[in-house]
């Protein structure tokens, strides 16, 4: 077929269009290369096992390899701790848990754990009580970085005027409770209650005598050692633009206040930022991801390890206080996640060993709006005084590190091992033919499944057992097109189409009982060993989509000829 | 290449090698040694700067009172050594003393806060105050903690510190395990794999629930392809004597059963329904001499088969080089049921079929 025939040809052009687009995909959704390359795979897979068109399925394949290839180019493939060396370390849950916990858990950890930036952390369930969390190319820094920020997780700090007034470890979790309505006092609509031990009760007594209306200042991991560069425009947050600026850092500052760990509040263009000194060599600078490069480059220069925030994160919302002053309601930067009023009654001093509770109201009219607001209010407040979204206490097992340099010799060995694999093949599939023009296009396809398994696996992580899976792919990845070379050289007279559909019959249902039996493995929660079933089973469908049927197009090509 | 025709005499003899091959694993199953994944323990794998004598080193090791199993490798990356610990009686002591606490913890939590407003709750709080501290000072005996659960007031900083002990009690094993090795070997790195009692359950019961699973889609759907119920069965039972055979070799030559070995077999399961498969739609959707179809299909079920063998091969040469567990429990399995395969699927399920054949022929 010419260029212009296949220019005039809708199909192809409909391939074209999707190819273009996922490449686009690939280079501008990095993170998500994976799981577009495994869209790409069944859509191009499923179009062309309907259209049928020979040099559509062919189209489709090419399509996908170039694909692959580009992604392998643009991101980088990632391996697991074994092949690039690092560190395993253990985090083993107060209880078990069930697996819509364990997913929150595994989640909540990886966002804590965002923070290293640049290097990819790895965190999954084993069993129902424990997650590993793999840090490749790890140096002790990041490995102590890590371990602490585990180790603190969702620590709860209740902070009135610069004072702590309660903190999570004296709440007792088991009473936390949302109130019903009969409960609900004083026009409050919703309303959150718990208990909390008697040292804890001492302590936010004390605190927050004679402090009636102050707002309570709910942190949830609030940051130590820190300072806080604002732009004018994230200071002023949800106040809208002519909101007084003096007045709204005021506010800010008096929501940072702790005792001998104040957070210092810097906004650019009203404070001077050229004498600020860093603290400690530890002390941090958080700053938004929109402030100027020369503020950042400053930072730098004074020694602070400047930490990069989205603007939204940087910009708090704010409340109107009863004497119509602005309150930092929350400001996700530093954790702080909520600031109820104190009610008097707390706060004339009398010890309440009763509990506490904190209410709210919604606005609104719309009935179904209010339920889901008031459901949403209390559940943020639950969380928040039980140390987090962690349901559960966890602590840290002892860590693995494995060395680099092994991991690497590891992966040569086994890039090899394919090599290996792929010409001993090659060579027993040549004894059995003895004809280059089987052998070659055997290859080829061989060849292109593994690239593209390798870019694909490669997206999410490859380790051993997805290696161990590819090398196995391409032996068991092979036998399709044997099963359409053999019945296309046979000769009992039927058809070239009728061949086809023979070999097409037994290769469908291979494919279907191999994919059959390794899907439990893959949803089950044997994550040591998923990644085998998932090359396995990626294999299978891209032969059965894909390399089968341009397979099948070639031989159909070299070997139809002959009879 | 031409083979002769194996089913042109009196093919009825060719399941002779296949059951024998079944007996023979039979035998063997039983003997299949569990990995530390189904087992429970820890494994300490070291990568060693010099070689070091694998029997010397367990006898040191058990003189100091650690029940180790010792193996030595000499890899392409160097030497390298396994110590196996069995599952400890103070870890699965540990484990039950948790899941205890953790089902009283909440309630006495509960009935502390009410005893505080309420001095009537009192005594049902110090009774089950006195149950939990039984519970907590186990505990804090196993991890050598120096503490007693009567002193400490709440029952928040109670259970911090049962959790503190839980985690010693591991660590604790761990290290003491790990000094004791420093004592003897130099190595240049060393990974620990701990597998609690309730890891090893909870391994044991997925693994149970997967392969129940797999094996009733893969019967279901065997069925629903071919609505004929003799060719079905005969499938399924080639399947499953592959798996046989594969579980007998992995008896006979000490390769454990791991989560890895686990997912091979799994594979095994739709790889040795390929062949079976391919050789049924020949023999009974197609016309022709049944010994003829069936040796066709020999051909290229070999071929399939003997490219799966050298891909494995390849993998099993892989691991006996870096000695990485996991390839060569994967391997060393597969290979396993591969050949298998080719006795189940042409001595069992070829002669099945023709009998079949030739019958309703």
């Amino acid at each position: 077929m010419d260029t212009d025939t296949l220019l005039k040809d809708k199909k192809f052009l409909a391939i074209a269009v999707l190819f273009i687009l996922f490449v686009a995909g690939i280079i501008v959704y990095g993170k998500y290369s994976g799981l577009l390359l495994m869209f790409a795979l069944i859509l191009f897979g499923t179009l062309a096992l309907t259209w049928k068109e020979n040099h559509i399925k062919i189209a489709g394949l090419a399509a996908l390899l170039i694909l692959s290839i580009a992604n392998m180019a643009v991101n980088p493939m990632k391996f697991g701790i074994d092949f690039v060396g690092g560190t395993r370390i253990p985090v083993v849950l107060e209880k078990p848990v069930d697996q819509n916990t364990m997913g929150e858990l595994v989640d909540t950890i990886k966002k804590r754990t965002k923070v290293l930036g640049l290097t990819e952390v790895n965190v999954r369930a084993i069993g129902d009580d424990r997650i590993y969390v793999e840090i490749p190319n790890s140096t002790e820094e990041d490995i102590t970085f890590i371990e602490s920020t585990l180790s603190h997780q969702g620590v709860y700090l209740g902070i009135t005027d610069g004072e702590i007034a309660i903190s999570g470890e004296d709440i007792y979790r088991s009473t936390i409770y949302a109130l019903t309505g009969a409960q609900l006092q004083g026009g409050a609509d919703w309303g959150v209650g718990f208990s909390v031990n008697k040292k804890g009760v001492e302590q936010f007594t004390n605190v927050v005598e004679g402090k009636a209306y102050y707002p309570l200042y709910m942190f949830l991991d609030r940051p130590s050692d820190v300072i806080i560069v604002l732009t004018e425009d994230e200071a002023k947050g949800n106040a809208g633009e002519d909101a007084p600026v003096g007045e709204l850092t005021e506010s800010l500052r008096d929501s940072l206040r702790l005792e001998n760990d104040d957070i210092e509040l810097y906004v650019i263009g009203k404070d001077d930022l050229s004498n600020i000194t860093p603290k400690t060599n530890k002390t941090k600078a958080y700053i938004s991801t929109d402030a100027p490069e020369d503020v950042r480059g400053l930072l730098y220069g004074s020694g602070f390890e400047v930490i990069e925030f989205e603007p939204e994160e940087m910009a708090p919302v704010y409340t109107p206080s009863r004497q119509n002053k602005m309150v930092v309601e929350s400001w996700e930067a530093v954790g702080l996640l909520s600031s109820p009023t104190l009610s008097p009654e707390v706060t004339d001093g009398t010890s309440n060993y009763r509990g506490y509770i904190i209410s709210g109201s919604v606005s609104g009219a719309d009935p179904a709006e209010r339920a889901k607001q008031k459901d949403e209010n209390v559940k943020k407040i639950e969380s928040i005084l039980k140390g987090g979204s962690l349901p559960v206490q966890i602590s840290l097992g002892s860590k693995t590190t494995l060395p680099a340099s092994l991991g690497k010799e590891f992966l040569n060995l086994s890039l090899i091992g394919i090599t290996a694999a792929l010409v001993v093949m090659s060579l027993l599939i040549g004894i059995r033919y003895m004809k280059v023009k089987i052998i070659l296009p055997i290859i080829a396809i061989s060849i292109t499944e593994l690239i593209i398994l390798l870019s694909l696996l490669g997206s999410f992580t490859i380790d051993l057992a997805a290696m161990a899976g590819i090398i196995a792919a391409i032996g068991v990845g092979v036998d399709a097109q044997i099963v359409i070379t053999d019945e296309l050289l046979k000769k009992t007279g039927q058809s070239l189409m009728d061949k086809m559909d023979n070999a097409f019959a037994i290769i469908k249902m291979n494919v279907i009982i191999a994919i059959v039996a390794m899907l439990p493995l893959l949803f089950s929660d044997l994550v040591e060993v998923i990644g085998f079933a998932i090359s396995t089973i990626l294999g299978a469908l891209l032969g059965f989509l894909l390399s089968r049927p341009a397979y099948a197009v070639i031989a159909e090509k070299l070997l139809g000829k002959e009879e | 290449m031409e083979f002769p025709n194996l089913y042109k005499g009196d093919y009825r003899l060719l399941i002779i090698p296949p059951l024998l091959l079944i007996l023979i694993s039979l035998y063997f199953i039983p003997q299949i040694q569990l990995g530390v994944d189904f087992k429970g323990g820890m494994l300490v794998s070291m990568n060693l700067d010099e070689e070091i004598n694998g029997e010397d080193l367990q006898t040191k090791l058990i003189d100091d009172g650690i029940d180790a199993d010792v193996r030595v490798f000499d890899t392409a990356v160097g030497p390298k050594a396994e110590v196996e610990v069995p599952q400890n009686e103070n870890l699965v002591r540990a484990d039950e003393l948790k899941n205890e606490f953790n089902s009283m913890v909440e309630e006495v939590a509960l009935l502390e806060v009410r005893s505080i407003n309420n001095a009537s709750a009192m005594p049902e709080y110090q009774e089950k105050r006195v149950e939990l501290n039984a519970i907590a000072n186990e505990m804090f005996d196993l991890g050598g903690l120096n503490t007693r659960a009567e002193l400490i007031d709440s029952v928040n900083e109670l259970q911090k510190d049962f959790n503190d002990a839980y985690n010693s009690v591991y660590s604790n094993f761990e290290t003491s395990i790990t000094n004791t090795i420093d004592k003897y070997v130099e190595y240049n790195s060393i990974s620990i794999q701990t597998v609690s009692p309730r890891l090893k359950a909870h391994f044991l019961d997925s693994a149970r629930d997967v392969v129940i699973l797999s094996a009733v889609l893969s019967i279901i759907f065997v069925f629903l392809f071919f609505r004929i119920i003799v060719p079905s069965i005969a499938v399924l039972i080639g399947a499953l004597s592959d798996i046989v055979i594969a579980l007998g070799v992995m008896g006979f030559f000490g390769i454990p059963f791991t989560l890895p070995s686990f997912a091979a077999l799994l594979m095994l399961i739709g790889y040795s329904l390929d062949t079976d498969v391919m050789l049924t739609m020949r023999m009974i959707k197609r016309k022709g001499d049944p010994r003829e179809k069936a040796y066709d299909s020999m051909k290229t079920g070999t071929t399939m088969t003997g490219t799966a063998i050298v891909a494995f091969s390849v993998l099993f040469v892989l691991a006996t080089l870096t000695h990485i567990p996991t390839y060569f429990e994967i391997s060393a399995v597969a290979l396993a049921g591969l050949i298998g395969d080719l006795f189940a699927t042409w001595g069992i399920n070829a002669v099945l079929l023709l009998w079949y054949a030739e019958k309703k022929g």
